[in-house]
């Protein structure tokens, strides 16, 4: 699993790609608290180049979503496709957290 | 120096049968193989060249000896032979113009007997008619008789000795003229040559041939001069007169019988043939060749006798004359060995004693390597490479020791957490019911399940339980991750979920008896809702949940009596619908979160009736996601497509079809997720069966259902509710 950062806007956002499972979704939280640290609360991870994602996966995103919330911050995802999409679709986190299509809308909310 | 550990551990301890051999090959005898094989080729060399010059210096000398042997004996040879032949000339000179009468010739020639004991008998021959007129032949003789010295005439009608060789060669010559050599019987019984010298009369012009000297001379010195000359051991001389003819030879009865022509003719000898040819013409030479009379190789140098014409031949045999050459050779050789054989064992000693501390090391190395590791390492005092290997040797032994402490205590710390494991293991797998079928003496239904870790512990879980009248619950679930942690919250929300789907099952039926009791005098039959049940489970687990873990859910109520079932999914994987005589459907989830992830999530119950004969297949991502060495997942489709073409369609053959199906699927890949099924079969209602407890019989449970909006906490989309 691969994390490129970059700063648009009010937002972070990070692009995921590769697979997240038992052995690297713990550096997407890394990544997520590395910037919450740099004081972007606001998150938006792309996860277009995602292949796979497992429940260790899902479980990282989680605790990232709620430390940056606990942060006064939030965590809103764009560009999910195939499995990772059905997988979110699947374990409800798709309505747990904010999903968007793309990214300029996930940019655009408020 | 890194420590090998492995090298010394892994060499197979064969015992004291390999070290003695290989010491054979050891560095000590290579040492020792190698300076020697280099000291022996430079001795070889050396003693090689040595020899070869040595012979050539040898040789030239021994050459330079037989040159100087060869004139020294013609010399003497010659000392003897130059004055006998100046006596006939000196009475050549005396008769020359007719210088003496008959009294005196004869006087004269009985001094030079006298005189010269070589000399056996002289004759003064004239001309014919040259003495007296009157007389043809005049020819006084004197020579050594038995009784004395004697006088006699020669010549006569029997003799004519004007024809004969010793007058007429000389006489025609004008010189000194040795005969060939002849052995004289009549007169002295030796051999014998006469010297022949012409006399003159007249002067200028007139001069002319008076008469002819003559000397017959002993050459019994000779013979004996020669035969005594020693050349080395097997050398020897001879003498050839200008015919070719042997005067002596060391061989029996070549001497007057052979000429050197006729001794190469029969050994068809070429060379000595050649060699004969320059002798008669007086030539000198050393050459090399091999003796016709011993058959040794050796050098040969001829020279002529100057008076006579006669020639000398020496032979020195080579060997003889290379004897000091060898000699040196095998005294140089000896003390070559000797100094070899001294450096071997000097060279043997110095390598032993560098090798020693080495074979101790090996055994001490053997010995670690059979397991002792404290054996003693021997000490090297020596500042050397043998002593860095030595401490080199006794860090490795440190840190192996150290090495395989550690690795006890880590292979026991590590049998006590899989030991621990496998009791880990035991409960979580206790913890599940396990009773099939689950509520012996009911038919209704049939329920199999089965659950397969990846690992010792896993996150998987199954459950079913009995909720109310005719009610009963069974889920399944995946928590999120695998192992201890997964284990851990797999058993906290499996008894949490219990837990409170007995509560609300509890509240339910308090509910229910008390609404409707009153007024029917029968226990009314409230269903637990699903939704409901996972709602506040969800609560309880989302609840100081630092570690973000969750867990998803299929949680369903079956009412036995109508075949309804109540479900709601919490993230879980859609299951199957296996209606009879139907492809399989999976039903539709709308997308409800995990458990455990937040607070105040609601969930949506849905209603479905089963019809005797249909199914539901429960099951984990450990089956959809199994995946084989291809990296291909074993996906919904086939599972559809495998429940279709189900022979067994009874609930544990369901099973194990499937759980043979996915283990064909990955096809030896390893398992990353827990596998875990449920089938439940509803068998309908029969006769005879019904009662469980105090619960009524399911004829009311079509009324129930009007009631059954089950939506107490939750909101739930109309659509999720199927009324039969």
């Amino acid at each position: 699993m691969e994390c490129k950062g970059s700063k648009q806007g009010a937002f972070f956002v990070l692009e995921v790609s590769g697979r997240m499972d038992a052995l690297t979704s713990q550096g997407f939280e890394t990544e997520c608290l590395a910037c919450m640290e740099a004081g972007n609360t606001r998150v938006v991870a792309d996860l277009g180049g995602l292949e796979y994602i497992s429940s260790a996966g899902l479980r990282s995103i989680l605790a990232a979503a709620k430390k940056l919330k606990a942060a006064g911050g939030d965590l809103a995802f764009c560009g999910l496709s195939g499995i990772v999409a059905e997988v979110f679709t699947v374990s409800g986190f798709a309505k747990l957290l904010p999903v968007y299509a793309t990214r300029e809308e996930a940019l655009a909310r408020s | 120096m890194s420590t090998p550990a492995g090298t010394p551990m892994s060499t197979p301890a064969n015992g004291n049968n390999a070290s003695t051999i290989r010491l054979g090959h050891g560095i000590a005898f290579r040492l020792s193989a190698l300076v020697l094989s280099a000291v022996g080729i430079i001795f070889v060399v050396m003693s090689t060249a040595t020899y070869f010059m040595a012979r050539e210096a040898l040789l030239k000398t021994a050459e330079q000896n037989a040159r100087t042997q060869a004139q020294g004996l013609v010399h003497r040879i010659e000392a003897r032979l130059a004055p006998i032949s100046r006596v006939p000339l000196g009475m050549g000179y005396e008769l020359a113009d007719g210088g003496l009468d008959d009294a005196g010739i004869l006087h004269r020639q009985r001094q030079m007997l006298l005189d010269n004991p070589e000399i056996f008998g002289t004759a003064a021959a004239f001309e014919p008619f040259g003495r007296n007129a009157g007389q043809e032949y005049f020819a006084p003789y004197t020579f050594r008789a038995p009784l004395g010295i004697t006088h006699t005439g020669l010549g006569g009608a029997a003799y004519r000795y004007h024809a004969m060789d010793w007058y007429q060669i000389p006489r025609e010559l004008g010189e000194i003229v040795w005969s060939e050599p002849y052995f004289d019987e009549g007169g002295g019984n030796t051999l014998m040559a006469t010297c022949s010298v012409p006399f003159f009369t007249g002067q200028g012009r007139a001069r002319r041939v008076a008469g002819v000297v003559t000397a017959d001379v002993s050459l019994d010195w000779l013979k004996r001069l020669v035969a005594s000359a020693s050349v080395l051991d097997t050398g020897y001389a001879w003498l050839i007169t200008r015919n070719g003819t042997y005067v002596t030879h060391p061989a029996q009865g070549v001497a007057f019988n052979e000429t050197i022509f006729s001794r190469a003719e029969e050994h068809g000898d070429l060379e000595l043939r050649r060699i004969g040819q320059d002798m008669v013409r007086g030539g000198s030479k050393l050459v090399e060749t091999t003796s016709l009379h011993t058959g040794k190789p050796g050098f040969l140098v001829y020279a002529p006798l100057p008076s006579t014409g006669w020639s000398l031949g020496v032979f020195s045999p080579r060997d003889e004359l290379l004897a000091d050459v060898n000699s040196l050779a095998l005294v140089s050789a000896a003390l070559g060995g000797g100094g070899f054989l001294l450096l071997a064992g000097l060279v043997a000693a110095i390598a032993r004693s560098i090798t020693r501390p080495l074979r101790r090391l090996r055994r001490a190395a053997r010995e670690v390597a059979d397991g002792h590791l404290d054996a003693a390492l021997p000490e090297v005092k020596s500042s050397d490479e043998v002593h860095d290997l030595a401490t080199a040797f006794a860090d490795m032994q440190e840190s192996l020791k150290e090495h395989i402490r550690e690795l006890t205590a880590a292979t026991a710390s590590r049998e006590r957490i899989q030991s621990e494991l496998r009791i880990a293991s035991e409960i979580q797998l206790g913890i599940l019911p396990k009773t099939f079928p689950p509520l012996p003496g009911h038919t209704e239904f049939d329920l199999y399940a089965s659950l397969t870790p990846a690992r010792e512990v896993g996150g998987d879980f199954y459950d079913f339980f009995p909720c109310g009248p005719d009610c009963f619950c069974f889920l399944i679930g995946d928590v999120s991750g695998k192992g201890v942690p997964a284990a851990f919250y797999m058993a906290v929300s499996r008894t949490l979920i219990k837990a409170v789907a007995e509560s609300v099952a509890g509240a339910s039926r308090r509910r229910g008896a008390d609404r409707h009791s009153p007024q029917h005098g029968e226990a009314q039959r409230r269903i637990p809702n699903p939704g409901h049940i996972l709602a506040r489970a969800n609560n309880g687990l989302a609840e100081d949940n630092e570690s973000c873990m969750f867990v998803t859910v299929f949680c369903a109520v079956l009412d036995f009596a109508t075949g309804e079932v109540h479900y709601a999914s919490a993230g879980h994987n859609p299951p199957v619908l296996l209606r009879a005589r139907a492809a399989p459907e999976y039903l539709p989830t709308h997308g409800d979160p995990v458990a455990g992830a937040m607070t105040g999530v609601e969930f949506t119950t849905d209603t479905l009736t089963l019809n005797p004969g249909d199914a539901l297949v429960l099951y984990t991502d450990g089956v959809t996601e199994a995946m084989n060495p291809a990296q291909e997942l074993y996906g919904e489709a086939r599972l559809a497509e495998l429940l279709a073409k189900l022979d067994d369609r009874s609930v544990r053959g369901t099973c194990q079809a499937l759980a043979e199906d996915v283990h064909a699927f990955a096809s030896g890949a390893e398992q990353s997720d827990d596998i875990t099924m449920l089938v439940l079969r509803y068998n309908g209602m029969t006769t005879g069966d019904m009662t469980t407890g105090d619960m009524t019989t399911g004829d009311s449970a079509a009324a129930d259902n009007t009631t059954g909006g089950h939506t107490t906490g939750n909101t739930t989309g109309g659509s999720g509710r199927n009324k039969a």
